[in-house]
């Protein structure tokens, strides 16, 4: 059984995603911060991290880059609906969803998806986040 | 102090009138006088000489010695010397010429002046000494001859001097003409500048060398007020010309600003609601799935799914307008072909009261544009034309050319009922919309602006109310 581990500061959307992955039959877990999911890590080790890229307390390019080095064996699917890190990420010509995922794959995620998304497209996701690997 | 103001033309003849009727009366009574004063003067010089010679006669001749005599040398005098009176007495008898009137009689006085005395005859009265002898000649002088002459030379002085006064006073008059004719010209003409009319040469044609002098001089300063005036005018133009640019400019910032607010707004609204989407559609999802089959809540939640995805979609949109759209790619593109499909689309939409037509330049260059997005943003702005139209039915034109500065044009007109200022400034704005609750979303135009954003193209809207409405995409070449 894959484990995975998924950080978003939405408690709703971390739970969603925990019950459409739990139900597939892979084992999950969810953590709120990028200091609790290492912390987890660390004890457990996770097949994926699915990470949001914009939350209050973490920045998701960060969480990538640090999994990357620490751990380099665990998958990364980093999804984003925006966010802002401030009124001013909204100026004309700011970084946008796309963007944020653009940088979060340059990072080093190994798939993207946009917020919000359907069950099927998740599972597709995770699929071929870890299918990659696989392969 | 008020000054009475006339015409130099009635200036000049009427101090020529007045000078003349006060000099002229002056002039005919004193040459009058000195006439009559010559005639009178010769008249006596001649009665007296006259009279000196007849009484020498009856001194020193012998027309004394017989009454025959004395009545013949009386004759002569009467004859010869224009005499209307002739009298001696000698020895306390009257001796009395037979001719000449009977009812002149020899004033007690001797009448020494013409004209005195009231009668027309001027007596002479002289002592005789003949042999020792007294006697008096009396000799009367007919006045009226001469005072005929005198009349005669008044009158003729009169009538010239009257010639004379009419002369001169035509020629004030012409004079007057003349000198007042280029005044009044050089009133008309600077007039005609003082109301404007700037272009009327100031010249005059006149003899006058100071007039012809002002004129030109005039004529120099108007030419310099023309060049001024062009030149202040141009600058007024120019001036105008920026201000209106720049408050365009500052209106073209108003409104970008209060679109980035907006958009600014709507995105973090948007990228809550992504968020918020999430748990929804994963959860109804997977509820539906675990349903019991036939349960009576599988079409309720089915429901709430169909909303979540079409809250999806409304959030999307919104992203559109903040510029956050996706994988945009900006291609060299062939608007034509974009222009085809969107239309092919739009008239499968259209009812058959929007009548669509199309023109499309030969000469379209290729364009920095995403297909996709292009097509979109074409099939919005004609189901906002359609719109405008909806109640009224219209005309649909969808025109595409090449743009006099490179570039493409994309020219979206319709006939519907046209939008006021207030409503123009705010089209773009997302959920901004003229129609009723339920009918749309009021974000098209929003997309459509967030496409040409992002495509850097630029959108103009030329639009009236009643007067129907055109949107101007230009397109940057490729």
């Amino acid at each position: 059984m894959k484990s995975v581990l998924v950080i978003d500061d939405e408690l709703d959307v971390r739970d969603a995603i925990q019950r459409v992955l739990t139900r597939a039959g892979y084992s999950v877990r969810n953590v709120g911060t990028a200091e609790f999911a290492f912390a987890e890590l660390k004890q457990i080790p996770a097949d994926l991290v699915i990470t949001d890229i914009i939350m209050p307390q973490s920045n998701g390019i960060d969480v990538i880059n640090t999994l990357r080095q620490q751990f380099p064996g665990t998958r990364i699917l980093a999804i984003s609906g925006g966010g802002n890190f401030g009124v001013k990420a909204y100026q004309p010509g700011s970084i946008t969803t796309t963007a944020y995922l653009a940088a979060a794959q340059k990072a080093g995620a190994h798939h993207i998806l946009t917020k919000p998304f359907e069950s099927k497209d998740l599972l597709q996701a995770v699929e071929s986040a870890i299918g990659a690997h696989a392969g | 102090m008020m000054r009475l103001r006339t015409p130099i033309s009635n200036l000049v003849a009427g101090w020529v009138v007045a000078v003349h009727l006060i000099l002229l009366p002056a002039l005919y009574f004193g040459l009058g006088h000195i006439v009559r004063t010559s005639h009178a003067d010769l008249f006596i010089e001649h009665a007296r000489t006259f009279a000196r010679i007849i009484a020498d006669e009856f001194e020193v001749g012998a027309a004394l010695e017989t009454p025959a005599r004395i009545a013949d040398l009386l004759d002569l005098a009467m004859i010869h010397g224009d005499g209307s009176y002739a009298e001696l007495i000698y020895q306390g008898h009257s001796y009395r010429s037979e001719i000449g009137s009977r009812d002149i009689t020899a004033p007690k006085e001797p009448d020494l002046g013409f004209d005195h005395g009231g009668d027309v005859t001027y007596f002479i009265v002289l002592p005789i000494v003949h042999r020792g002898m007294n006697a008096e000649l009396r000799l009367g002088f007919d006045e009226r001859p001469t005072q005929q002459r005198i009349k005669l030379a008044m009158d003729r002085m009169f009538w010239l001097l009257a010639t004379y006064l009419s002369i001169a006073i035509s020629i004030a008059f012409i004079l007057s003409y003349r000198l007042s004719r280029p005044i009044q010209r050089l009133k008309q003409v600077s007039r005609s500048i003082a109301s404007g009319r700037y272009s009327q040469a100031l010249q005059v044609n006149t003899a006058i060398q100071e007039l012809h002098e002002l004129a030109s001089d005039l004529d120099h300063m108007r030419r310099e007020l023309v060049g001024v005036n062009e030149k202040l005018q141009a600058q007024i133009k120019e001036r105008e010309s920026a201000e209106s640019q720049r408050e365009q400019l500052q209106q073209q910032l108003r409104h970008r600003q209060r679109l980035e607010t907006v958009g600014t707004l709507a995105g973090g609204i948007a990228h809550e609601f992504n968020n918020l989407l999430v748990p929804i559609i994963l959860f109804t999802d997977t509820a539906l799935q675990e349903l019991p089959a036939g349960s009576a809540s599988k079409p309720d939640l089915e429901r709430v799914l169909t909303s979540a995805r079409r809250a999806k979609d409304v959030v999307k949109k919104i992203l559109m307008f903040s510029r956050e759209l996706g994988n945009v790619n900006l291609n060299p593109t062939d608007l034509r072909g974009v222009i085809a499909e969107a239309i092919t689309l739009f008239a499968a939409l259209a009812p058959p009261s929007i009548e669509i037509r199309t023109e499309i330049g030969d000469h379209v260059p290729l364009v920095k544009a995403d297909a996709t997005l292009a097509v979109q943003l074409t099939m919005n702005l004609c189901t906002n034309a359609y719109q405008a139209m909806r109640d009224t039915g219209g005309i649909l034109t969808i025109r595409l050319e090449a743009a006099a500065t490179g570039g493409v044009d994309l020219i979206v007109s319709d006939t519907g009922h046209g939008m006021d200022v207030q409503t123009v400034e705010r089209i773009f704005e997302p959920f901004f919309t003229t129609r009723s609750v339920g009918e749309g979303t009021g974000l098209g135009l929003s997309v459509v602006h967030g496409i040409v954003e992002s495509f850097g193209a630029s959108i103009t809207v030329d639009t009236k109310p009643g007067a129907g409405s055109t949107f101007t995409i230009y397109f940057p070449t490729a």
